[in-house]
């Protein structure tokens, strides 16, 4: 029974999440940068190529699409976002519960994963390409990379915080390591396997484009690149907006809905974005 | 729950098979013009809308042999029909006809 109830309140309704007025006021604030952004172009007084208009990045936009250069970039980037994220997600999950449950195991990884860890993925990249040439193993061996160790270290935190209790009161009824594993460790630790999953997700964002701008001959990262390289800036600003929104769609239609069926479903975490 | 991730893929799929679709209608549509019916291996003018580009080059190249870019027409020798199909696909293709190859 709720308080109000308790006291022979009425009861309150919960206030409907304002989604849409929030979403206006976000609109709102980018009408205010564009508009800020075209006031300050005949200020400034600088060509396109160094200050371009929101205009010329509008045109630049209308131009690769026409061109059919956009939809192919834009395919080619999100197919090697989504196989690296998939496999870096799969092994981080797999090491993080291998390491969590066995002593040994974690004994004689730690120290090399440690290790491994330190070297950032753009250390790397310039080794996968001697070893793999430009192209997606390159690319998508980098993303494994970068979303395997948020992964792993948040999949093990929540293995090694698992209730001890239900572990021994399983084990106690005559479960096997392999139950013990589906009922007690992987429920546990599934709010620090997501958590893990949204680092990964945005790591890899950002791995994908450094990427791409170094090893590859399409995608967001290469156009941002090529832009700028070509003295078409305007195209380069297109690649930046480009990557902005996608990050925003994934985190908004896949990540956050996710997030909140699993860990804030079960009142673990509030996402503080949620607030605002 | 998950109603949401489900909707923008749903979304998203049926966006991509709107496409793909579109991209064969418009082929049959552009090929139609070649008369007889690509066969064999051929050569053939691609003309755009516009100037091609590096992109569009090195698109076309992995199609067959590219030999000269004339304003918006490109000049390719030795196509097969099914590569001759994905080019046409392309909606920035413009037309596809055939070419004597001098």
């Amino acid at each position: 029974m709720t308080p109000q109830a308790a006291l022979g309140l009425p009861l309150q309704r919960p206030r409907p999440v304002r989604r849409w007025g929030a979403a206006a006021r976000g609109f709102v604030g980018v009408l205010i940068l564009l508009a800020a952004w075209q006031i300050s172009v005949p200020l400034v007084g600088l060509g396109p190529y160094f200050y371009p208009a929101p205009a010329d990045v509008a045109a630049a936009f209308v131009d690769l699409v026409r061109k059919g250069i956009l939809p192919v970039y834009l395919a080619d980037s999100v197919m090697r976002y989504l196989v690296g994220l998939v496999a870096g997600a799969t092994l981080g999950i797999a090491f993080g519960v291998l390491i969590g449950m066995h002593r040994k195991a974690a004994l004689a990884l730690s120290p090399l994963l440690k290790f491994l860890f330190a070297i950032v993925e753009v250390a790397w990249i310039p080794i996968f390409v001697v070893w793999f040439g430009y192209g997606i193993e390159t690319i998508v061996l980098a993303l494994i990379y970068v979303v395997f160790f948020p992964v792993l270290y948040n999949t093990l935190l929540g293995v090694r915080t698992a209730p001890q209790i239900l572990v021994n009161a399983v084990r106690s009824l005559g479960a096997s390591r392999l139950q013990v594993l589906r009922l007690v460790i992987l429920p546990s630790a599934l709010p620090g396997i997501i958590t893990g999953l949204r680092l990964g997700a945005g790591f890899a964002f950002r791995g994908l484009v450094f990427a791409e701008m170094v090893a590859a001959k399409t995608g967001i990262g290469y156009l941002i690149f090529e832009g700028a390289q070509s003295q078409q800036t305007a195209r380069t600003i297109v690649g930046m907006i480009v990557m902005g929104a996608l990050w925003l769609s994934i985190d908004q239609f896949y990540l956050r809905p996710i997030e909140r069926a699993t860990i804030q479903r079960w009142g673990l975490t509030v996402d503080a974005g949620e607030r605002t | 729950m998950l109603r949401l991730p489900a909707t923008a893929t749903a979304v998203l799929l049926i966006a991509l098979a709107a496409y793909w679709l579109a991209g064969v209608i418009g082929a049959e549509h552009k090929l139609a013009a070649i008369e007889p019916a690509p066969s064999a291996r051929g050569d053939y003018r691609i003309t755009l809308a516009f100037a091609p580009e590096r992109f569009h080059q090195v698109l076309l190249q992995e199609k067959g042999r590219l030999v000269e870019v004339r304003g918006n027409t490109v000049f390719m020798k030795d196509v097969s029909p099914a590569a001759l199909r994905s080019i046409a696909r392309n909606y920035w293709v413009e037309a596809v006809t055939r070419w004597s190859g001098s």
